[in-house]
């Protein structure tokens, strides 16, 4: 297994210098910005890379469990080992590292610029990264910049849950990183609710750890992780599931001594009369995740109110010329071999955008991109060239029989087949070019992307 | 062991502390005794931290005299002990006839209060004040001398002051019990506690909701207290900051406020129950009735990213909604600061004024120092400080430059500042009240094992050993592996 080394890529950091110029500006050193600053690099861009932590790697440096790679590298391997081959890639290249960086800012020249967005790519609005590190504040300019801060986990306070507020509350991403990085015991029981990923392989790691797991407590009334993990991480512990329950009051003054749970009913509000105490000392929380943004709202990137990440075109650039997204900043992904892929065309993007090798900076259409039915959202959620364009989505409830219809207007352009979906998996979907020029034909200015729930035979 | 002060202040919360402050201009001795391990941990920590402006007490009471008195010294407080404080000026919106006939009568109060510059104004300057106000408001009482600040900011800025000025503070310690001796007594009060006892001669009970546990353990007059619960929610930073906005007060508060806060925050404060005493949970109830209680008066209001929810006592004295603050009738020697509930933030500079001037009228010396020095220096807000500023603290110290809390940008040597600071920080909440480490919208989800690696080091002690608040709250085990 590969470990991680921290000191194996310190031979790549620059000294900190006033202004460095590059072509693409990385924000994250995790899988998403890895990814697309290798693809900016292979494009023949001068790429640099910000990372807030002193490593590469991002959250996969805590995730020891297997599942990686079996698409990008047709092997599976643990989080750490899938970082490091791109870590070793990175190192491999003339990348420039600023690790241990803050972003503190974005500043885009189109406000203060001489030179015009009119003349071309070449010689469009530079993008200015202010950051600091223990060597001081430095800015990096770059023709593009590509947005890769990941995400972040949805908090006790978001959820609202009731109580009191003891110690041992923790995120399921913060237990991980004291039971993996800091080889500490955030407790002795621990009751985990929500059923995303994140949650069912904190069980198993927890109980493989000693800790043991009293439950596994679920709002919906459906497992919100992968199939593979409910099966790997629960079912093979035997650790319970409770579907269509969740925590009501937290319970403990100085640390938790309980937790009250509650069966909820079909509109997801407890029912009274079903409160339970479950006895614990930790309660781990894997209530969902939320794009990290708020450097890429303060650089004027409109977001989209349903993935809560940017609103970008087919080649993941956002409303601001010369700023892509990608990545769990642009939409929480599933799957980490999903974010390379995503990535890598973001960054390629990037390149071709700040090298003006680009189709061209004239979109020869116009379409916006909205989900209906059961989608819960699509995307890109614009459509500026006719091209192959690859639709991702996921569905808001699990359905076993459901099929995609591509709409404009009251025209169905695209049907795809029936079959099941789950909310846990990110879609796929293909638009062909020819889908996308008929839209036009029509004078639509709008795409819808529904997924319709069909009745079984 | 046993120590002897010329004054004990019982209560290290912003009222506490504020007395202190007062005080420790003055040649005595003084020493605050707080049962928590750090300072504020009460109802000044459940707080909205609005600076009412004084026109709700009714005239007469000792409320309406120290509150609008407290709000005029919050600007003269802020300077000299460098905490954040915003006069924004507040509205209290009405929505009918009957709401107006409700604003005139607070108006009324007011102008007997002392409040200065109250007026009814129409929507149309109602929006101008603040464009997100509900467009139902018909018509406000629009109050220019209504702020806000961080409570745990000015009760920790006081206490420091006093501390710099020489006075002790004793944490951990929960006064067990009060021996009194004979009011010839140089140090008449004995107070026990796990950590030492502590003799004085003038004792100020400051306890908050413990007052009336203390005034009994003196045998002083007998009251009880009420648990008046209040939730509070704190939503996410928004570009632009709020001005507070009131609903018509109901009888026993002032209904659900929302505010902006000195750090961008939007506050929603507070709900009012009476529960079992000690009990800071939040309730869904709560909670809801806040969040629908906000949008009545700030319509587009995203209510969606709640930062946190919490809970707190108003300590509140049976059969009163006043203030007690004056000499014990029973205890002569025994100053009560008691049923400070709202508006006990706004009031804490003119109630350590009051008690100097009650303590003077009954006798006890007070001659000022000539080394008090009433500034405290601030720490450095590393988020706040200029560019070049911030470039200076890197320059002296790389830790300047190392983030450990990103979503409020704080970084490690600001983290260690709050820790050696005096009083400094003890545990994981102590660090975030004194530079908000882990008080943004992740709520230290990706630096709360750095923090605690932090304080580890800094305290000496094991990892198992930090605290999240108090006694019994540990956040991890120990190691789970043999090897460290």
């Amino acid at each position: 297994m590969a470990e991680f080394k921290s000191s194996a890529i310190d031979c790549n950091v620059v000294e900190a210098v006033q202004t460095q110029a590059f072509d693409v500006v990385v924000i994250g050193g995790g899988p998403a910005g890895m990814a697309a600053a290798l693809a900016a690099h292979k494009a023949g861009a001068r790429v640099a890379i910000v990372e807030r932590e002193q490593h590469l790697g991002g959250i996969l440096r805590q995730c020891i469990h297997p599942g990686f790679g079996l698409s990008h590298f047709k092997q599976e391997l643990t989080g750490p080992e899938y970082a490091q081959r791109f870590i070793d890639q990175v190192r491999a290249t003339d990348i420039a590292l600023f690790l241990d960086s803050m972003v503190i800012g974005i500043d885009s020249g189109e406000d203060t610029g001489a030179s015009s967005v009119d003349e071309g790519a070449g010689t469009a609005a530079v993008h200015t990264v202010t950051l600091m590190n223990p060597s001081g504040m430095l800015q990096l300019t770059g023709r593009a910049v590509v947005l890769a801060m990941g995400c972040r986990e949805r908090t006790r306070s978001e959820i609202k849950i009731p109580g009191s507020r003891p110690a041992g509350v923790f995120t399921a991403g913060l237990a991980q990183r004291y039971i993996n990085i800091e080889n500490l015991k955030p407790g002795s029981r621990a009751v985990i609710l929500g059923s995303g990923d994140i949650g069912l392989i904190m069980a198993r790691r927890c109980t493989l750890e000693g800790i043991s797991v009293e439950g596994v407590y679920e709002l919906m009334p459906y497992a919100n992780g992968l199939r593979r993990n409910v099966k790997n991480c629960l079912d093979d512990f035997g650790i319970p599931l409770h579907l269509s329950t969740t925590v009501t009051r937290v319970i403990g003054h100085d640390r938790v001594e309980a937790v009250e749970v509650s069966q909820v009913d079909e509109r997801l509000a407890p029912i009274p009369g079903t409160e339970r105490i479950v006895p614990c000392d930790t309660l781990l929380l894997s209530v969902g995740l939320i794009p990290e943004n708020e450097l890429s709202v303060a650089a004027g990137v409109e977001l989209d109110p349903r993935t809560r990440g940017a609103v970008v075109d087919q080649c993941l650039q956002t409303g601001v010329p010369g700023i892509f997204a990608c990545g769990n900043v642009l939409h929480v992904h599933d799957l980490a071999d999903n974010v390379t892929a995503e990535s890598e065309r973001a960054g390629a993007a990037a390149a071709a955008y700040a090298l003006g090798t680009g189709a061209g900076a004239v979109p020869d259409c116009e379409l916006s991109v909205s989900p209906a039915g059961i989608a819960g959202y699509a995307l890109p959620g614009r459509i500026t060239a006719v091209a192959l364009t690859k639709l991702n989505f996921r569905v808001r409830r699990p359905v076993n029989a459901a099929r995609v219809r591509i709409l404009a207007g009251d025209e169905e352009l695209l049907t795809g087949k029936v079959r099941p979906f789950k909310p846990s998996v990110m879609e796929s979907f293909p638009l062909p070019p020819k889908v996308i020029q008929r839209a036009l034909d029509l004078g639509a200015s709008e795409i819808v992307l529904s997924v319709d729930p069909v009745e079984e035979e | 062991m046993t120590e002897t002060f010329d004054i004990a202040i019982v209560g290290a919360g912003i009222t506490g502390c504020a007395i202190a402050r007062q005080l420790a201009r003055f040649d005595l001795s003084i020493c605050v005794v707080e049962a928590a391990n750090d300072i504020a941990l009460g109802a000044s920590k459940a707080n909205g931290g609005l600076v009412h402006a004084g026109y709700d007490p009714a005239p007469g009471t000792v409320k309406a005299q120290v509150n609008a008195r407290g709000c005029e010294l919050y600007g003269t407080w802020a300077q000299e002990l460098g905490f954040l404080f915003c006069r924004t000026g507040s509205m209290v919106l009405g929505f009918n006839d009957e709401d107006r006939a409700h604003l005139e009568k607070l108006r009324q109060n007011g102008l007997a209060n002392g409040v200065p510059q109250l007026a009814i104004i129409g929507p149309e300057r109602i929006h101008e004040l603040e464009p997100r106000a509900s467009a139902q408001a018909a018509c406000a009482l629009w109050c220019p001398s209504t702020g806000y600040v961080d409570p745990f900011e000015v009760a920790i800025a006081a206490l420091e002051n006093a501390v710099d000025n020489g006075v002790r503070f004793m944490r951990s310690a929960p006064v067990e019990a009060i021996e009194v001796a004979g009011s010839g007594d140089d140090a008449r009060f004995t107070l026990a506690t796990p950590v030492g006892d502590v003799r004085c001669r003038y004792l100020i009970n400051a306890a908050g909701n413990g007052a009336a546990d203390i005034s009994h353990m003196a045998g002083a007059e007998e009251f009880q207290m009420v648990w008046r619960q209040g939730n509070i929610v704190v939503l996410d930073k928004e570009p632009r900051t709020l001005m507070p906005l009131y609903p018509v007060p109901t009888p026993v508060s002032k209904g659900v406020i929302v505010t902006g806060t000195v750090h961008g925050n939007t506050v929603i404060t507070a709900t009012a129950a009476v529960r079992e005493p000690g009990d800071t949970q939040t309730y869904a109830s709560d909670v809801n009735a806040l969040l629908t209680g906000a949008r009545k008066l700030v319509p587009d209001l995203d209510t969606r990213h709640v930062v946190r929810a919490f809970a707190g006592g108003r300590p509140v004295i049976q059969g009163t909604n006043d203030f007690f603050i004056g000499q014990s009738a029973v205890v002569p020697g025994l100053f009560q600061a008691a049923g400070i509930q709202s508006p006990g933030v706004a009031s804490a500079p003119a109630i350590a004024e009051r008690m100097e001037l009650v303590m003077r009228e009954t006798g006890v010396e007070l001659h000022e120092r000539a080394d008090w020095n009433p500034i405290r220096r601030a720490p450095d807000d590393f988020d706040r400080a200029p560019l070049t500023r911030k470039e200076e603290l890197i320059e002296s110290d790389p830790a300047w430059g190392q983030i450990v809390c990103r979503c409020e940008t704080v970084p490690e040597a600001e983290i260690v500042a709050a820790i050696r600071r005096q009083p400094g920080a003890v545990s994981v909440e102590g660090v975030k009240r004194r530079c908000r480490a882990g008080m943004g919208r992740c709520q230290s989800g990706f630096c709360q094992s750095r923090v605690v690696a932090i304080l580890a080091r800094e305290l000496g002690c094991d990892p198992s050993e930090v605290l999240l608040e108090d006694a019994g709250s540990w956040l991890v085990e120990g190691p789970l592996k043999g090897v460290r």
